[in-house]
């Protein structure tokens, strides 16, 4: 448990990646901005959503540059026991967390795994994207999680889906995946601040190894996808170890690229040397975010192209 | 307020590849939803129709399904149709997706009688409409699906 006193201390580490480091973490003692995308599939008009809302007190303005996403007043109003939610309207969530499905651009008709897919954000996000016509695959290895998925799929009134329940590091081959999404599990550095304490995976499950489990899942994500495919590595934590270092992994065992991609939201490039060792050039085209910056979670997102 | 139940189907580790309806089956169960609620076959256009023992589902036509039936599904598309003895009963989950686009049996219900029809399942009711399933409807919002019979209505909403 790592208690608001204690987070300069902890984010020390990354005082020179993180830009504005003090503002930052002023910026940790406010709390998560409230957000919802709504969902077209099951209702084409935002007016009935947001009159609906606004009945109830709440205040819904949409956010710039990102469609379907409004942001919430008061921030603490419980969405989750509305009728909007509850008839699979709206969906809550942070706008950081759509961003690796912006890299990933989702087209009616390609196939795409989602290897790390639970509870389905960014599932159903896809899902939306591609008009429900994309061929999806959502994956998790466990099932609690995949359930929760399982129930977000039908809240939504997606049919583009198939869920499965596969290690991702033994996800079978045999399917032409146009692109694969590996939103990794991370340390979850990127959520940290006031109200969210103690949520950090590293402090929680010391023995993990999590950028080994991310290397694996990214090795096999790219293995999976075509030739000229597209993969999308993405994390909500600061740790470079967990993201410039794990793609840096990939880009030396595979004919790899990392393209550039433009987002709706502040950002600054990955990183190309950390801790005295330097990285692949190309990874400067990945992208991080910061919370201060975009009012949301802290991400770090790589659209990867495979070469071979 | 929606109540808070669990109601999420038990996924199982052995799921099986729903198998695919021939043009017939398919034909009939959108000829279904075209006759009782006038929402034309072309509204499904792109989706291809799986089927389970009695239940259908609705999933994205692919070029190729082969490659994706080597795959240890849990679930497989959304859950639209079922058969029920021998009639076919849509699946509230599909009319809140497609509902919108219906014509003729739907049932528009105060958010009062909705709320009661929800707590006591079936309530005295008088409609112009066919008997048989309908959508039920409240202030815009399609919840799903009912049936009215003999001047009442039973609520099929989960
Ligand atoms: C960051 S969360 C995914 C969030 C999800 N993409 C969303 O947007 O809603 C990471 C997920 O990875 C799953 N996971 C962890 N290890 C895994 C593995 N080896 N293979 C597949 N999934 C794994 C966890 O169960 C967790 O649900």
């Amino acid at each position: 448990m790592l208690k608001l006193s204690e987070a300069p201390a902890y984010f020390e580490r990354y005082r020179d990646i993180i830009p504005d480091f003090e503002r930052f973490l002023e910026h940790l003692k406010e709390p998560l901005p409230l957000y919802f995308r709504l969902n077209e599939l099951k209702c084409p008009d935002p007016e009935i959503v947001l009159k609906g809302l606004a009945r109830q007190g709440v205040k819904a303005e949409l956010v710039s540059g990102l469609p379907r996403f409004y942001r919430v007043e008061p921030r603490d109003f419980p969405l989750g026991s509305t009728e909007e939610y509850y008839l699979g309207y709206i969906y809550p969530m942070t706008t950081s967390s759509a961003l690796p499905v912006i890299a990933l651009e989702p087209r009616p008709g390609e196939y795409i795994l989602d290897l790390c897919a639970a509870p389905g954000s960014k599932t159903t996000q896809m899902a939306q994207a591609s008009q429900d016509k994309a061929v999806i695959v959502a994956n998790d290895r466990r099932l609690d999680r995949l359930t929760a998925l399982v129930a977000n799929l039908k809240r939504l009134g997606v049919a583009s889906v198939a869920t499965t329940l596969y290690r991702g590091e033994t996800f079978p081959f045999g399917i032409p995946f146009d692109k694969v999404l590996v939103d990794a599990p991370c340390s979850g550095e990127g959520r940290y601040r006031q109200g969210y304490e103690g949520e950090l995976l590293y402090q929680k499950e010391g023995h993990t190894n999590l950028p080994a489990i991310q290397k694996g899942l990214l090795v096999r994500a790219f293995d999976l996808v075509k030739v000229g495919g597209i993969v999308v590595y993405s994390t909500c934590t600061f740790n470079p170890e967990e993201n410039e270092l794990v793609v840096d992994y990939l880009l030396r065992k595979r004919q790899a690229e990392i393209l550039l991609c433009e987002y709706p939201l502040p950002c600054h490039p990955g990183i190309t040397e950390w801790e005295g060792k330097i990285l692949h050039p190309g990874l400067a085209n990945a992208r991080r975010f910061y919370p201060h910056e975009t009012q949301s979670v802290g991400f770090f997102v790589a659209k990867i192209k495979r070469l071979m | 307020m929606p109540r808070k139940k669990k109601r999420v189907k038990k996924i199982h580790k052995e799921a099986k590849w729903p198998r695919v309806t021939s043009f017939e089956e398919r034909d009939e169960v959108l000829s279904f939803w075209e006759e009782r609620f006038g929402i034309p076959k072309e509204a499904f256009e792109g989706y291809l129709l799986l089927s389970t023992s009695k239940n259908y589902w609705l999933f994205v036509e692919l070029p190729d399904i082969k490659p994706l039936q080597g795959l240890k599904v849990q679930t497989v598309g959304l859950l639209f149709t079922r058969r029920v003895s021998h009639w076919l009963k849509p699946t509230s989950t599909a009319l809140q997706r497609f509902g919108h686009l219906a014509q003729k049996n739907i049932i528009d219900l105060s958010p009062a009688e909705l709320d009661r029809l929800r707590r006591e399942r079936k309530i005295p009711f008088s409609a112009e409409v066919e008997e048989g399933y309908v959508i039920l409807r409240c202030e815009g919002k399609v919840w799903g699906c009912g049936l009215y019979v003999k001047k009442s209505l039973i609520s099929f909403l989960p």
